[in-house]
């Protein structure tokens, strides 16, 4: 079909060895392993400025881990992985991660949980509050500032955990899984808020994923792990005009094509 | 019956089950002519309470204070020895098998022990009610900050947060919940050490009271006594209980 073919030239056209300078985040040649299991084999990537890369792959291939050696919270064995071209070897302040857990703490409010990376990073009382004010506000939880996280919906806490990261406004977002946990409504609803705030707010961003509609939807490029050990084995530049539109990216056929193509990957890595 | 409801039920029965029990050890040990130094009627127990209220009161007053300071003295040293082993390997490998092996001596048998190292009087009791308190405030803390969620430790890391914080933000109030079950445990056991050792050997106290009713025949004493030492509990274990309403968030997962 043509539109593979289109799919195919855009891969190539994008090569990450192209301008190594400009990427926020790299990998070359990243091995990591849990005793005598290789979780991941020999990782190259990169994420550049303001891009919004998805990992997408199976249970247990190892996205998750990837995103855990980015975030600066567990050491890898080889190989080298940079954040804006420092070795990471612990959590970065311009890094901010959402888990796919939401780590709301039930004896805070809502806005206290909200505040707690600014608390931690020690930004000033009067820029704090502002910040959180305008982070609820763009999360549309400003009402529910003073509920406690359990009188509140696991979409409304889920986008609360979005909140603690966006609230320091860090360059870089790692994502894991965010709405993995969430019935398929609510996460196409925050799928389509998180795609607004990147619009508006236009962060690095690195999503791990295992929905293909969710990291075509959302993402600039995506990179598909397979198992066993974990490796990358494509990478599909997602050529969708943007600003993308909940309705109208997914009407375009061409997102279906991609959706398709994903699926064959997957469906023989599998 | 629709008028009544189930509430006034529920109380109903409570009030009759223990007005049926309490009239049949009034009127049972008189039909029965259970002797008066084997189990005294009940309003005897209670005029022996009444007559003695002064002698009582007294005795409980100083038995009080050696629970309360014995038990205080637990939740502190329990608080500090529960984090050193939450933050030491080296007292995880040591003291804390330590307090494992101690938790399994029958702490009663320390009583003559605690008389000839403390003496006849206060601090004696005081060390029982210490050790009777002492070991479940400790595997509570324990256990509280071992059940500190790993995804938030995750969190709090992620986000570049120190020991400090880290402690105050996040263990501390984690392990409250488990902190206070171990409260609940150790008040009551508390009051049981400060008797036991007063029943050792003592000079005053509700134990000591108890000694002297039973070598006087007084078994309606002994038996005020055993009813005043159970009040005290009751108003204790109630006090934590009011303080656990503090800790709310028991149980709740988010």
């Amino acid at each position: 079909m043509s539109a593979t073919a289109t799919i195919e030239a855009h891969k190539d056209s994008v090569t990450p060895a192209a301008q190594p300078q400009a990427y926020h985040i790299e990998a070359k040649g990243l091995n990591k392993a849990f005793g005598k299991v290789k979780a991941l084999e020999d990782i190259n990537f990169g994420i550049r400025n303001q891009e919004f890369v998805s990992v997408l792959g199976p249970s247990g291939c190892g996205k998750s881990t990837l995103l855990r050696i980015i975030a600066g919270l567990i050491p890898y064995e080889s190989g080298a992985a940079t954040v804006k071209g420092e070795a990471i070897h612990s959590p970065r302040p311009d890094i901010g991660v959402v888990f796919q857990t939401n780590n709301m703490l039930p004896w805070f409010t809502v806005r206290k949980n909200v505040e707690l990376g600014a608390r931690i990073r020690k930004m000033p009382a009067q820029a704090r509050d502002q910040a959180v004010d305008k982070v609820l506000e763009v999360l549309s939880l400003s009402k529910f500032a003073d509920a406690y996280p359990h009188q509140l919906s696991g979409g409304m806490r889920q986008r609360a955990s979005i909140g603690q990261a966006l609230v320091l406004d860090p360059p870089i977002l790692l994502m894991d899984e965010p709405f993995g946990a969430l019935d398929a409504l609510t996460r196409d609803k925050l799928n389509v808020e998180l795609l607004r705030i990147w619009q508006e707010h236009r962060k690095t961003v690195m999503l791990i994923t295992h929905s293909i509609a969710e990291a075509v939807f959302l993402s600039d490029r995506v990179l598909v792990m397979a198992d066993r050990p974990g490796k990358i084995i494509e990478e599909v530049v997602i050529d969708l005009p943007r600003p993308r539109d909940a309705a109208a990216t997914r009407a375009l056929p061409q997102f279906g094509e991609y959706v398709a193509y994903l699926g064959k990957i997957m469906g023989v890595t599998s | 019956m629709s008028g009544v409801s189930p509430r006034l039920v529920a109380y109903a029965q409570v009030v009759l089950f223990f007005g049926a029990f309490l009239l049949f050890w009034e009127y049972g040990v008189r039909y029965f002519e259970v002797k008066k130094y084997i189990l005294p009627p009940i309003s005897a127990i209670l005029v022996a309470i009444w007559e003695s209220r002064g002698q009582i009161f007294e005795h409980s007053m100083y038995t009080l204070a050696e629970v309360l300071i014995g038990f205080i003295a637990a939740v502190v040293v329990g608080i500090i020895i529960g984090m050193i082993v939450y933050v030491s390997p080296f007292a995880q490998r040591t003291i804390y098998p330590l307090v494992t092996a101690l938790q399994t001596t029958p702490k009663s048998a320390l009583a003559p022990l605690m008389i000839v190292w403390f003496g006849y009087g206060f601090v004696s009791k005081v060390a029982m009610a210490f050790l009777f308190a002492f070991f479940p405030i400790v595997v509570a803390t324990l256990g509280g900050f071992a059940g500190t969620a790993k995804n938030l430790e995750e969190h709090f890391r992620a986000l570049n947060a120190g020991p400090w914080t880290t402690f105050t933000t996040l263990r501390l109030p984690s392990a409250l919940p488990a902190f206070i079950d171990g409260c609940r445990v150790a008040m009551p056991l508390a009051m049981i050490g400060a008797i036991i050792g007063e029943l050792v050997g003592s000079d005053r106290g509700l134990g000591n009271l108890i000694m002297l009713g039973t070598a006087s025949s007084r078994t309606d004493l002994v038996f005020g006594c055993i009813i005043v030492i159970t009040l005290i509990s009751l108003v204790l274990y109630a006090l934590i209980e009011f303080a656990a309403k503090s800790v709310w968030w028991r149980g709740i997962q988010v």
